[in-house]
């Protein structure tokens, strides 16, 4: 019989450790419900906003805030030129499918070059210790990171819910989202939804890539396999329902981090791509669960 | 010389690998980024076969590109059920998992590759044997595929990649169509990946990655997609300039980022500026 506080603590770690997967695959998730498109170049992206936090803290050794500005600011504008540059382009010319996924596949790698060869291919971590102060709440171990992590994602979903809802901005997203064509002929401008949900997915990924980066060692090549994550969540989760896809990230967390108590550390990376067949094989739409509704008295 | 035909062995096993690449997406239009994992199937397939049994190299080779064959099958018959999208994402997802399980297993070598492949033919000849062994594969899947695409069967690949509602509704099966090119193209890689077995006598997880899908990609489209030439070409390009750098003597850790942005540059220039790529562009010109 396993002890109560481990279960608690394996599952307070899980939802802990899957914030930073909340953050992309909602960032992910979104591009792909407005744009249509499985951006993949979102893995370059995280690479950007990864070592430019880590120049400027380790560099220049500026400031944290400064540091992520700085990295909001070119994660945000180099979203922006793919998205005007690049992908805006190959949509006036009707390109296909492939030659999106090819752009966006070939720009991460070549951004995953660049790095390499400017950082090398040692694991980099933002602060010199990830070591982070621990509380004891009830028994479970809750670390400093652990409530920023919670706290940044939650943030995070609470005012991308706030914006798609409440603000003209984010029901013009749903409205390209929805149907661009006819969001044009109502006088949205879908190229503006477009850019903006660029830079909106930037902004997901930073907050994603700081909170990796100062709780594990990053290679020029984990973006890649990061992205993995954020697609299977999507999937999961069902193509175009962000905050379902955001639930399914947290379920993968807390998958990898109960899969500790049945199978060897080294296995838990290929749960991921278990999951993702099943998910192919049995929720190509995404699992959905029955809604519970309240029956109201006299409606 | 030995050096020179080392590189015509791997040229022509790449001219394999971008043709049957260049069917799948280029003729067949179907997403996937997958084809190294079946280069590496054929690779390990023929491997552990030369070094546990004791059947003749060229049946190992042969049930190498069976095993490619039967995974793309699986991996394509579940993911088209859904849409061509699906094959993208699960071909990512299915590279990088079979990778992860071959760097896992302890009789796939682990992450340290699998070694001391027997050598079917020893001495002097050994390089140019491979060569021409090697070059009849190249010239055969090259000529194969001509066949393929040029005749009736061609012509209606051709139908359900430009138009799969118009050809669906003239009674045809898109999916089975999709998936029997996706078998076809991976088996034939499957079988270039015993041949590189066997040739160089160790394969490690590490040569299988996305390096090499990015490599193939940059064959074909640098050469012309769904062009029978183009990845002939881009085999041959992709890997003359790699050899050039090596002249430079930069270290490992300079030399292979800037392979990798060489290879990513001249697909991201020709996408944008020469989408049709050196042969189509030809083809149109003339």
């Amino acid at each position: 019989m396993l002890d109560p506080v481990i279960l608690a603590q394996i599952l307070w770690t899980g939802i802990a450790t899957s914030a930073p997967y909340v953050l992309m695959t909602v960032g992910f998730a979104l591009t792909l419900k407005v744009t249509g498109l499985w951006n993949f170049a979102q893995a370059g992206l995280m690479a950007i906003a990864f070592y430019t936090m880590f120049f400027v803290l380790n560099f220049l050794a500026l400031p944290v805030l400064v540091a992520l500005a700085a990295a909001a600011a070119l994660t945000g504008l180099a979203s922006l030129l793919i998205e005007i540059h690049g992908l805006q382009v190959l949509r006036d010319r009707g390109s296909g499918n492939l030659t999106f996924f090819i752009f966006t596949l070939i720009l991460s790698e070549f951004i995953i070059y660049v790095i390499t060869l400017l950082f090398g291919t040692e694991p980099e971590t933002l602060f010199k210790s990830i070591l982070s102060p621990v509380t004891i709440v009830g028994n479970v171990a809750v670390s400093d990171w652990d409530e920023l992590a919670v706290m940044v994602a939650s943030g995070g979903l609470i005012l991308l819910y706030g914006f798609l809802t409440w603000t003209r901005e984010g029901q013009f997203l749903n409205a390209v989202a929805d149907n661009a064509r006819l969001a044009e002929l109502y006088g949205i401008s879908a190229k503006r939804a477009w850019r903006v949900v660029s830079v909106i997915a930037a902004l997901f990924i930073v907050a994603a890539m700081y909170l990796i980066g100062t709780h594990g060692g990053v290679v020029p090549n984990s973006p890649l396999e990061l992205i993995l994550t954020a697609v299977i969540g999507t999937l999961l989760g069902g193509i175009g329902r962000v905050f379902a896809a955001a639930a399914a990230a947290v379920f993968l967390g807390l998958i990898q981090s109960f899969s500790i108590l049945v199978i060897d550390s080294r296995w838990q990376n290929l749960l991921l791509y278990g999951v993702l067949f099943v998910t192919i094989l049995l929720f190509p739409r995404g699992v959905r669960l029955p809604r519970f509704r309240l029956s109201l008295a006299g409606r | 010389m030995e050096y020179l035909a080392t590189i015509g062995v791997l040229i022509a096993i790449y001219v394999i690998l971008s043709s049957s690449y260049n069917l799948v997406i280029g003729y067949g239009g179907l997403s996937t980024v997958a084809h190294p994992i079946f280069f590496a199937i054929g690779a390990y397939t023929a491997g552990l076969l030369a070094i546990h049994s004791s059947l003749p190299a060229p049946c190992n080779v042969l049930l190498g590109g069976v095993a490619a064959m039967i995974a793309s099958v699986l991996l394509a018959a579940s993911a088209l059920r859904v849409s061509g999208d699906y094959l993208l994402i699960a071909s990512l997802g299915f590279q990088l998992g079979l990778l992860q399980l071959i760097k896992n297993l302890d009789f796939t070598g682990g992450p340290g590759g699998l070694t001391a492949i027997p050598g079917t033919v020893t001495g002097a000849a050994r390089t140019p044997f491979f060569l021409v062994v090697s070059g009849l594969l190249a010239v055969a899947t090259v000529v194969g595929i001509r066949a393929i695409v040029n005749g009736p069967y061609g012509r209606a690949i051709t139908a359900m990649r430009d138009e799969e509602l118009a050809f669906t509704a003239l009674g045809r099966d898109a999916t089975s169509m999709k998936i029997v090119i996706f078998a076809i193209g991976c088996g034939i890689a499957g079988i270039a990946g015993g041949v590189y077995a066997y040739y160089f006598q160790y394969i490690s997880p590490d040569q299988f990655e996305v390096l090499q899908s990015a490599a193939i990609l940059t064959m074909v489209v640098l050469g012309g997609m769904g062009t029978t030439f183009g990845p002939v070409v881009g085999a041959i390009l992709l890997l003359a300039i790699p050899q050039a750098i090596t002249f430079l003597n930069l270290p490992p850790g300079i030399m292979a980022p800037t392979q990798g942005i060489i290879f990513t540059v001249l697909v991201l220039a020709f996408l944008f500026l020469r989408p049709a790529g050196i042969v189509g562009l030809a083809r149109k010109t003339l």
